[in-house]
């Protein structure tokens, strides 16, 4: 149930606290510098040094088992794309050289992806948004967004049991049929649900034509400036790497 | 002060009067405690509305009269004026938390007035200690229990600080530790002078803090009591108007049926979930067969992991002896039924009849129409199931339930949220169900559906059996003690 879900914590100090619009640029960094074909010169270099930005990143939240789990995959991945590049030949070196340069280009953007959704905390994201000056029309539904992915797989959940029980006889049979009993009842209660949340969260003024008071505290410190530089460098290196002589 | 001036409300599109009020005429004086009271669909959450501006403004329907809360017009008031005097407090705790973070929902409705950032760290520090909320700081929502998420709903509510407090029936998902946590909460803004207004079916934690019952039926103001007055009515009399247990004590002991001594043997039930400490650790004990079984314990004891296991959910969990056969979870899959608290999830066809045949090993038309007469469902055989009530939607999912010739049921929380009639017949229902032959087990938090129909209780603490008894008269002391404890 942990899945896509914003942080559940503000409390300041239990880890590196990048401002939320620092790990944006992270992300957006790695993923498009990850993306990027040329693998040559310099950023034979960049690359290994962008993807150990996850994780930092994942070790600095203590998650030591997710963190050596990326890292021996993306290690395994390197490696083998290299042998796949010099050793190997044929459709034997093509198909390895498919599967890992799929993993070395897509896990480090999608493990940044997966830490800067669940080290921000709903309120962090709105502030941050607010700062960049992003319409409340667009945060506040967004915000909402992000708060309905726990409660539809808390509710895929119990709907996946209740059809467990009823015995897998009316199932395999057709799978169209089979969608329809999952999303029916999903689609009742997840509507249900919103349109109580919704009424809750008028009660509470909501959409008071007021600038919103954020409690939580962002703003640039040290670690954000660092970051920031890091991220500029690499877009300077990939930018320029015909040029730097190496 | 809140006068309702002649209100007539009937929401939009559907024309039945489920739900609408006419002709209501209230004046409620600041610092009163105010419970509406009546049968489901007779109007008391519409008035919570009215005074909280949902209605006109959220809920559309045709309304006539006015409703003034401290000399405002909550009709021509935008709903976030009105959440400056008026805070609400609903009845599912799991649909009114808007962030996923305990301590930024607490402080949610003071950021969305724009207040001042200081002012807020204070008043939240405040709020912290007096609701004692300590523990729960920091802490993801979904990981709360329903009685900690509704305690955090009133923190989000009280820091705003507001005059008037509207509750739609805030105990219906709550254990009976958590409701004595609810009063304390209701005790504390009574003390600070607050108008309260409760909309209720469990009436028995309010004695002693309400000033004044408001019974309504059909929409309409029926009579008002003064809490005198209403403490002088007998449980009969409440009864008749459709009314929950006010005074505990009160209630009648049920019939006790003589025991059959048959018995399931639970072996190795223990279970954690996955990167969790374990919930559950039973090695060996036995439980009632062939009775209404009750099972009672505060949240968190074990007692839905308990069920989730013995229904065979959780894959690797336990064994059951029964009439000497041993039962694997895939075997308990195929022989037990779970009735869930949150009906929707387990209806999926298109019509009563389909739900109940495609359960069926060979679709036997005939017998479908039987089991669905025999719950009183004939005469709907082809609504679509999500158009039914809650009761009716319980009784379907029983229905599928036969129909699959599941000998075990388990029911989660059937009563949540009912009135006095519904209760009952749910109680006639699990009773009808085990006549013919089905073992019956119920989690529930319900004293009253425990004394109407429960042979036996099982009482679950720190995820093993603490302690199980037949409803006789010692074991209706006990029942007491764990129902009543530190109450009043």
């Amino acid at each position: 149930m942990n899945g896509v879900s914003f942080s559940e914590t503000t409390e300041k100090g239990k880890r590196i606290l990048l401002d939320p619009r620092t790990k944006l640029f992270l992300l957006l960094t790695i993923t498009t510098l990850m993306f990027s074909t040329s693998n040559e010169g310099i950023m034979n270099i960049v690359k290994p040094c962008l993807s150990l930005v996850p994780f930092v990143l994942i070790l600095s939240e203590r998650r030591f088992r997710a963190a050596g789990k990326y890292l021996l995959l993306y290690a395994v991945c390197f490696v083998l794309e290299r042998i796949a590049l010099t050793v190997l030949s044929g459709l034997l070196s093509f198909l390895v050289l498919a599967v890992t340069s799929i993993m070395t280009r897509f896990a480090p953007g999608i493990m940044t992806g997966a830490w800067l959704i669940s080290s921000t905390s709903v309120s962090e994201f709105i502030g941050a948004a607010e700062r960049m000056h992003v319409t409340e029309k667009i945060v506040i539904p967004m915000s909402v967004i992000f708060r309905f992915f726990p409660t539809i797989s808390e509710e895929y959940q119990a709907i996946q049991d209740a059809m467990k029980m009823r015995g897998i006889r009316f199932g395999g049979k057709n799978p169209l049929l089979m969608m329809e009993y999952r999303l029916v009842p999903l689609m009742v209660s997840v509507v249900k649900i919103g349109d109580e949340l919704s009424a809750a969260a008028l009660t509470r003024g909501l959409g008071a034509p007021v600038r919103r008071t954020n409690v939580c505290q962002i703003g640039f410190r040290f670690q954000d400036v660092f970051a920031t530089i890091f991220c500029i460098l690499c877009f300077i290196l990939f930018l320029f790497q015909k040029q730097i002589i190496f | 002060m809140i006068r309702i001036d002649h209100v007539t409300f009937s929401y939009g599109e559907e024309n039945e009067s489920a739900g609408g009020v006419q002709d209501i005429n209230l004046n409620i004086e600041d610092g009163q405690f105010i419970v509406l009271c009546g049968e489901s669909g007779c109007g008391k959450t519409t008035i919570t509305r009215l005074i909280n501006g949902l209605i006109p403004h959220y809920y559309e329907g045709k309304m006539n009269g006015e409703v003034w809360v401290n000399g405002a017009k909550i009709s021509e008031q935008p709903l976030y004026d009105t959440a400056k005097t008026v805070g609400s407090v609903f009845q599912n705790p799991r649909s009114q938390f808007f962030n996923v973070d305990t301590t930024s929902e607490i402080t949610f409705g003071c950021e969305n007035l724009g207040q001042p950032k200081q002012g807020i760290r204070e008043r939240l520090e405040k709020t912290v200690r007096n609701f004692r909320l300590e523990k729960l700081m920091g802490r993801n929502i979904f990981h709360l229990s329903g009685g900690e998420k509704q305690k955090i709903a009133c923190a989000g509510v009280s820091i705003m600080e507001p005059d008037v407090l509207v509750m739609d029936e805030p105990s219906s998902n709550l254990d009976a530790s958590s409701i004595l946590d609810l009063r304390a909460t209701l005790a504390f803004w009574k003390s600070q002078g607050k108008t309260i207004i409760v909309s209720e079916h469990r009436l028995y934690y309010l004695r002693g803090l309400a000033d004044c019952f408001i019974y309504i039926t059909a929409g309409q103001v029926e009579k008002d009591y003064s809490a005198a007055e209403f403490e002088q009515l007998t449980e009969r009399q409440r009864a008749d108007m459709g009314l929950r247990t006010f005074i505990l004590e009160d209630l009648l002991p049920p019939e006790t049926s003589p025991q059959t001594g048959k018995q399931m043997e639970l072996h190795n039930f223990c279970f954690a979930y996955k990167n969790e400490p374990e919930t559950l650790h039973i090695s060996k004990d036995k439980i009632p067969a062939n009775r209404i079984v009750g099972i009672i314990g505060n949240n968190g004891a074990g007692k839905s992991t308990f069920s989730r296991c013995f229904c065979g959910l959780e894959k690797r969990c336990g064994e059951v002896i029964w009439n000497g056969r041993t039962y694997r979870p895939k075997d308990r899959l195929n022989t037990c039924y779970m009735v869930m608290q949150e009906v929707n999830h387990q209806l999926f066809t298109e019509t009563v009849l389909d739900e109940v045949r495609i359960s069926m090993e060979d679709e036997n038309q005939e017998w479908a129409e039987e089991i669905l007469s025999s719950l009183d469902l004939g005469d709907i055989k082809d609504r679509h199931p999500m158009s039914l009530s809650g009761g009716q939607k319980q009784r379907v999912a029983i229905a599928s339930a036969i129909a699959s010739k599941r000998s075990i049921l388990f029911f989660d929380e059937p009563t949540s949220g009912l009135d006095y009639k519904h209760m009952k017949e749910v109680a006639n229902v699990l009773r009808q169900v085990r006549n013919t032959g089905i073992t019956v087990y119920v989690i529930t938090h319900d004293l009253e559906l425990i004394l109407e129909c429960c042979t036996d209780i099982v009482h679950f603490e720190n995820g093993s059996i603490l302690d199980q008894f037949q409803m006789d008269a010692s074991g209706l002391e006990k029942i007491w003690s764990f129902f009543l404890r530190g109450c009043l």
